[in-house]
C-alpha cells in the first residue's frame, strides 16, 4: 500500500540541522493496522506527514500504491491526498465556522457534489453517534465528538489509507477506545490504517507495531507487543 | 461546498476581523471619494474665484508704442479681427491660452469728457475643455456703463444713451470697482468698431494663461514663444499679480491632491495588509487542513483573495456612500460660490467598485502567497 524508502528529514536548528528522520524504511501492506510508537520527538509525526505527502523528505522516497508521491506534480499529489488518503489529527483540525455536517462534507475531494453524498454523510453521522449534532459548530462539541467528526471527515471519501496522528491524545479513555474501534472497523472493511500513538489504546487492533527512536525504526513487531520481545518481522536499517 | 459559501461562512465566524477590514476599506474609500469630490470642488471654486479676477493675458499688436500703451491703458495699433480665430486654430494654443476674447478699445467724447469705450467680441474657449466662456455677454445695441459715467449721464438701466452719434440701450450699470473700469463703457465689438470707425479691427486679445506657472517658473517666456510662432505680428503681456495668484492657488490644490490621495491609499493598503496577515496567521492551521484534504494552492488562494475581494466590494459601496455624504454635507460650507455644482459622482462609484476589490486583493497577495507556498505540514502544525 505504502512504502517509505530510506527517508530522512532534517529541520534547521540553532546548532545546525536536527535530524527528525534519519533513514526510515517501512512498508505497510493493504489491510494492515500499523501503530507507530516511540518517545516524544522521535520523528513519529514527521514520518506520518511525510507518508501523507504533507512534508517532503530531505532524502528518500515515499511510494503510495507503487508511485513516488514526491515525484508527482503538486496537483497530482493533491489529488492523491484528496482521493486516497484520510487524515485524523490529535487537535482534530475541524473548521470552526462550518457545521458538523459541512465539516464532514469538506473531506470530499474538491469538486464533489455535496448532494450526491448526503446519504453517506447521514450514515456516517449515525454510525459515529453525531446525527443529533449535525447542525452544530465544532466549538459546541466535546473533544470526543470533535474527533468523531474528524473521523467522519476522513471516512466520507472512502479512502484507501487513513493516517492518524495521536488521534486519542486529547481524549478520555472511553472516547479513545471508541475512536480506535472506528479505525479498526475501517481496517476490517479493507482499509489500511497507520496510527501514531503514545499509549496502548491501539493494542487490541494493531496488526503491527513499529517503534521509532531518534528518527530510526528500531523494531517492527506483530500486534502491539513490547519492542524488546524479539519478535521482529521487519526492521529498517 | 462552493468557494463563496465557504468565504461567507468564514466572514461570519471571524466577524471582528472582517468588520475591521471592511471598516478600513470603507474609511479609505470614503476619504478618497470625499477628497476627490472636495478637491474637484476646490478646483472649481478656485477657477471661479480666479476667473472673477479677470483676464491675465493681453495680446496686443507688436508695433504698439509701449509708452502710449502704459500711459493710456490701450494699444495705439490695431490688427485684423481674424487674428483671434487664426490664433485659436493653431495646434496646441489652448495648452497655454484660453478664453480668447477679441477687443477694441478707444476713447470717445461723452458730453465734453473722454471716456473709455471697449468692444468685446465672442470668446473662443478650448473646444475640448468644457469651459464656459467668461466675460460679459452684451447684445448689439446694448451697453454696460461704469458707475461714474452712469452718474454723470444720469443713466438708468433700460435707458438710452447716445455715443458717437448712435443710440444704445443701457443694459447694466456696473458696480464700483475703484479702477478705470468706473469710467468705462462696454459694448459689442461690432458696435464699438462702428463708433470708433475701425471695422474689422481689434487692438487687443484678452486671454487667460493656462500654464499656471508661478512667476519664478517664468511662464512669460513660454507664452511669448507660442505667440511668436503662431501670431508673429502680436506680443503678449501678462498681468503677473493675477496670473501668479492663480498659478499659486492651482498648484497648491494640485499639491494637496498629490499628497492626500497616495497617503490615503497607503494607509488603506497597510491596514488591509495587516488585517489579512492577521487573518492568514490565525487560519494557518485551517490552510494546512485544506491542503491535507487535497485542496490546491489556487483554491486556497481563491479563499483568501476572494475574501479580500468581497470585503473590497462591500467597502467600495459603503465607502462611496459615506464619502459622498461627507462631501455633500461639508462641501457647501467650504465652497460657497460653487456649492450647487457639488453632487454625487457616479463615475467614482464605478471606479471604487472596480478598483477597491482589486486593491484589496493586491494588498492580500503577499500574506496569501506566503501561506500557500509553505509546506502543508508547517501550516498544519501552526497550532
Amino acid at each position: 500500500m505504502i512504502a517509505c524508502e530510506q527517508i530522512e528529514r532534517t529541520f534547521p536548528g540553532a546548532r545546525g540541522g536536527v535530524a527528525a528522520l534519519a533513514g526510515v524504511s517501512l512498508t505497510v501492506e493493504r489491510g494492515e493496522f500499523v501503530a507507530i510508537k516511540g518517545p516524544s520527538g522521535c520523528g513519529k509525526s514527521t514520518l506520518l506527514l511525510a507518508m501523507g505527502g504533507m512534508q517532503r523528505p530531505s532524502a528518500g522516497r515515499v511510494l503510495l500504491e507503487g508511485k513516488d508521491i514526491y515525484a508527482m506534480s503538486a496537483q497530482e499529489r493533491n489529488r492523491v491526498r484528496a482521493e486516497r488518503i484520510g487524515f485524523v489529527f490529535q487537535l482534530f483540525h475541524l473548521i470552526p465556522y462550518l457545521t458538523v455536517r459541512e465539516n464532514v462534507l469538506a473531506g470530499l475531494p474538491p469538486g464533489s457534489s455535496s448532494a450526491g453524498h448526503a446519504a453517506r454523510v447521514d450514515e456516517l453521522l449515525e454510525q459515529l453517534g453525531l446525527r443529533d449534532r449535525s447542525g452544530e459548530r465544532p466549538g459546541t462539541l466535546s473533544a470526543g465528538e470533535r474527533q468523531r467528526v474528524a473521523l467522519a471527515r476522513a471516512l466520507i471519501k472512502q479512502p484507501a489509507l487513513i493516517l492518524a496522528d495521536e488521534p486519542t491524545g486529547n481524549l478520555d479513555p472511553e472516547n479513545a477506545v471508541d475512536v480506535f474501534r472506528h479505525l479498526a472497523e475501517f481496517q476490517r472493511s479493507g482499509g489500511t490504517v497507520v496510527v501514531v500513538t503514545h499509549g496502548g489504546d491501539a493494542a487490541p487492533h494493531a496488526t503491527r507495531t513499529v517503534h521509532l527512536a531518534n528518527g530510526r525504526v528500531v523494531s517492527s513487531t506483530p500486534g502491539d507487543q513490547s519492542f524488546n520481545s524479539g519478535n521482529t518481522v521487519q526492521t529498517a536499517p | 461546498m462552493t468557494l463563496v459559501g465557504i468565504i461567507v461562512r468564514e466572514l461570519r465566524h471571524h466577524w471582528v476581523n472582517a468588520l475591521l477590514g471592511t471598516l478600513g476599506l470603507i474609511i479609505a474609500v470614503a476619504l478618497l471619494v470625499s477628497v476627490r469630490m472636495t478637491t474637484e470642488a476646490a478646483a472649481r471654486e478656485t477657477g471661479r474665484v480666479m476667473r472673477d479676477l479677470g483676464f491675465n493675458l493681453r495680446i496686443i499688436p507688436r508695433a504698439t508704442d509701449m509708452d502710449y500703451f502704459w500711459t493710456h491703458g490701450m494699444s495705439d495699433q490695431t490688427m485684423p479681427e481674424e487674428a483671434v480665430k487664426h490664433l485659436a486654430e493653431q495646434h496646441g494654443v489652448f495648452l497655454s491660452f484660453n478664453h480668447l476674447t477679441p477687443a477694441l478699445e478707444g476713447r470717445i467724447d461723452v458730453e465734453g469728457r473722454q471716456v473709455l469705450f471697449t468692444g468685446i467680441g465672442d470668446t473662443i474657449v478650448d473646444p475640448g475643455g468644457g469651459k464656459q466662456p467668461m466675460g460679459f455677454r452684451i447684445k448689439p445695441g446694448q451697453v454696460f456703463l461704469g458707475p461714474t459715467i452712469a452718474d454723470r449721464l444720469v443713466a438708468k438701466r433700460g435707458g438710452v444713451v447716445r455715443l458717437g452719434g448712435r443710440e444704445f440701450t443701457v443694459e447694466r450699470i456696473l458696480g464700483e470697482s475703484g479702477t478705470e473700469e468706473d469710467v468705462r463703457i462696454y459694448g459689442t465689438l461690432s458696435d464699438v468698431q462702428a463708433v470708433l470707425g475701425q471695422p474689422g479691427r481689434i487692438n487687443e486679445i484678452k486671454a487667460i494663461d493656462c500654464l499656471c506657472l508661478t512667476a519664478d517658473q517664468d511662464p512669460l517666456s513660454q507664452l511669448r514663444a507660442v505667440i511668436e510662432d503662431v501670431l508673429p505680428e502680436a506680443r503678449v503681456l501678462q498681468l503677473t499679480a493675477i496670473a501668479d495668484a492663480r498659478a499659486r492657488q492651482r498648484q497648491m490644490a494640485e499639491r494637496y491632491a498629490r499628497f492626500a490621495v497616495p497617503l490615503v491609499l497607503l494607509v488603506g493598503a497597510g491596514w488591509l495588509c495587516l488585517l489579512t496577515w492577521l487573518n492568514v496567521r490565525e487560519r494557518r492551521a485551517e490552510i494546512g487542513l485544506w491542503r491535507a484534504l487535497g485542496h490546491g494552492s489556487a483554491r486556497i488562494a481563491g479563499l483568501l483573495l476572494g475574501r479580500a475581494t468581497l470585503l473590497g466590494l462591500i467597502g467600495a459601496a459603503l465607502g462611496f456612500g459615506l464619502g459622498t455624504w461627507i462631501a455633500l454635507s461639508a462641501g457647501p460650507e467650504m465652497f460657497q460660490v460653487t456649492a450647487k455644482s457639488l453632487r454625487a459622482d457616479t463615475s467614482l462609484l464605478l471606479w471604487a467598485v472596480l478598483l477597491t476589490p482589486a486593491f484589496a486583493a493586491l494588498a492580500s497577495l503577499f500574506p496569501t502567497m506566503l501561506a500557500v507556498s509553505q509546506e502543508p505540514a508547517r501550516t498544519l502544525r501552526a497550532d
